[in-house]
């Protein structure tokens, strides 16, 4: 991520490189939060309660998807009975640090909350694993598809909108050519290929993008075909989010239409860490993909 | 390797006498070896079922993380030594595992970049992951095959679309026979892989060694084995891991303990792993 991204007014932190740090430092410290909220044994109301806030904005702190203010840091820690100073300090160095804008900030008008929050994810992540049902995977969108797929979800929207919300789009894209990208794992539907958003041009120049991106060393694409019938997830699409610490626990992300769903719990996610094995094995090869999807482009 | 599902296949049995065949279902309510090994390396494609039979198994014997790092350890310095002293640049590694850092193909190529690497596997955790991520290289070449070690005669066929075996091989088995009970004939699969390439290739085995614990660790491991990993454990002691490498000559220092098996220079040893292993040239 390089140039004309916000926190151009924060001389003293660096751009966006730092964001994707806040969102693990976020989760790391929603982790400690958890693990101290469990051991004194307090539920998510109480804990909330003291904050004055919702039992799910407690579980948002906890999975790093907002930030908190440093006193509120402090009052749960204090009813989570942690009152030596320096386990303190250190508890609370973590939650300022954490609070870095993100480079998206300046787009907040297009954004609800609920995606905002999945940027910092997945800016985040070492590996992103997805399975999609309907659409190219944003991150391999092509600008005239991203157009396409926006006028559609935005049909009142003016057209600097439109643009602007493109624009964020392929910056999101930038995360694919940083020095240390995330593995990009991507199971796409056969339907995904075969819907020509922007029509046919707009899709064959889709499809041999599409298989260039395939080419990155740390991207691998799959296609369940619709030869194979039905497959292991009969829900739709869903993402695996997974951080390199080990601390922190996969994240599973289901976009709704006016909100999003992000599963922690190591129950949920293990159902869909058990699904996305599945379809992994059901859906072709990565060779056997890449012609599959030139052989697409070819009837488009 | 096209195939989804091939397991229906015509796959003829691998030996004749009560082998187990088709490949396990994906099961996470039991452990498997592969996710196991996938916790203890630091993964997280394990499940509830699998890290519950690791703290069973800690409880009796708390060397199984050192052992499952040392093992992956020898297979890099194996490798390294294969590829880089030995010369060889096909490989046969059967019993993959969860692909993590530092896998087979990624040492050899990393060495000798036009080195072939054929993996097999019969887990399906492995299999999703296989299959998308351990990808060729440009000038080598690696395949992956979806088929369990006691059916030697398909591995031996489909691998041989990508390995030349009038030239040599080195066969990996790691942490693999000990999932291998005597009833499925172990020894004979061992002899049929090494009679299918020449002279000068090479076998290379890790084996948990039951001479390696006491008498009632061997059984507590068994009844914890036994209760929660879906693999059938079976430990052998150094004597019986001999016969393995009959028509071989074992490679300096013989069968040891992985982690003694020409250790890299100025290495401290931290633990006692529970795993022979040693490599032998076949004459």
């Amino acid at each position: 991520m390089s140039t004309g991204t916000p926190g151009d007014d924060r001389p003293d932190r660096g751009p966006v490189e730092l964001s994707a740090e806040a969102t693990v430092l976020r989760m790391l410290l929603g982790a400690q939060l958890r693990r101290l909220r469990e051991a004194a044994d307090i539920s998510a109301e109480k804990a909330g309660y003291e904050i004055r806030a919702s039992r799910s904005k407690i579980s948002r702190i906890e999975t790093g998807r907002v930030g908190l203010k440093i006193r509120d840091v402090e009052d749960l820690l204090t009813l989570y009975g942690m009152t030596e100073p320096q386990e303190r300090s250190r508890v609370l160095d973590l939650a300022r640090q954490s609070s870095t804008p993100d480079w998206w900030t300046k787009y907040g008008d297009l954004l609800p909350g609920w995606f905002e929050s999945y940027l910092g994810l997945e800016s985040a992540a070492e590996t992103i694993r997805s399975f999609q049902v309907q659409f190219i995977p944003g991150l391999f969108q092509t600008e005239e598809y991203a157009r396409a797929v926006t006028c559609l979800g935005h049909q009142a929207a003016p057209a600097e909108e439109i643009e602007r919300r493109v624009t964020l789009r392929l910056l999101r894209q930038e995360l694919l050519s940083r020095p240390a990208p995330p593995r990009v794992w991507m199971i796409m539907d056969e339907a995904v290929l075969r819907r020509p958003y922007g029509g046919p041009g707009v899709m064959r120049a889709q499809l041999r993008h599409l298989l260039e991106v395939a080419q990155l060393p740390h991207v691998t694409l799959q296609v369940v075909p619709f030869s194979h019938g039905g497959h292991a997830a009969a829900s739709g699409s869903f993402s695996i989010l997974r951080f390199a610490e080990r601390d922190l626990p996969d994240i599973v992300y289901i976009e709704q239409l006016t909100s999003a769903v992000y599963l922690d719990q190591r129950p949920d996610v293990e159902h869909y860490l058990e699904v996305v094995h599945r379809l992994s094995g059901e859906a072709l090869t990565p060779a056997a993909t890449t012609r599959f999807i030139e052989q697409v482009a070819d009837e488009t | 390797m096209k195939g989804i599902t091939m397991s229906t296949d015509e796959a003829p049995p691998a030996s004749s006498g009560g082998g187990r065949t088709e490949p396990p279902a994906f099961d996470t309510s039991r452990a498997n070896q592969a996710r196991v090994y996938d916790y203890l390396l630091g993964g997280k494609d394990n499940f509830a079922a699998d890290r519950a039979a690791v703290d069973a198994w800690l409880e009796v014997d708390p060397e199984l993380p050192f052992t499952v790092r040392s093992n992956r350890a020898f297979l890099g310095r194996v490798v390294r030594y294969l590829t880089a002293e030995a010369g060889i640049r096909q490989f046969l590694d059967i019993g993959t595992g969860i692909p993590t850092a530092g896998n087979t193909h990624q040492v050899a190529q990393g060495i000798a970049p036009e080195t072939r690497v054929v993996y097999v596997d019969y887990d399906p955790t492995v299999l999703a992951h296989a299959r998308a991520l351990l990808t060729s290289s440009q000038s080598g070449a690696t395949e992956y095959i979806d088929a369990d070690v006691r059916d030697t005669e398909r591995i031996l066929e489909q691998a041989g679309q990508l390995l030349d075996y009038t030239k040599p091989v080195a066969i990996t088995l790691l942490a693999l026979l000990h999932a291998v009970p005597e009833t499925d004939k172990p020894y004979d699969i061992v002899a049929a892989l090494l009679d299918a390439v020449p002279p000068g290739s090479y076998l290379v085995i890790s084996h948990a060694g039951s001479d390696l614990l006491d008498a009632g660790q061997h059984d507590s491991l068994m009844g914890v084995a036994d209760r929660m990993i879906q693999n059938k454990i079976a430990y052998r002691s150094r004597e019986q891991l001999a016969p393995f490498f009959d028509r071989t000559d074992l490679v300096s220092p013989g069968l040891v303990r992985v982690e003694e098996w020409r250790p890299d220079p100025g290495a401290v040893s931290t633990g006692r792993s529970t795993l022979w292993g040693g490599a032998g040239r076949k004459r």
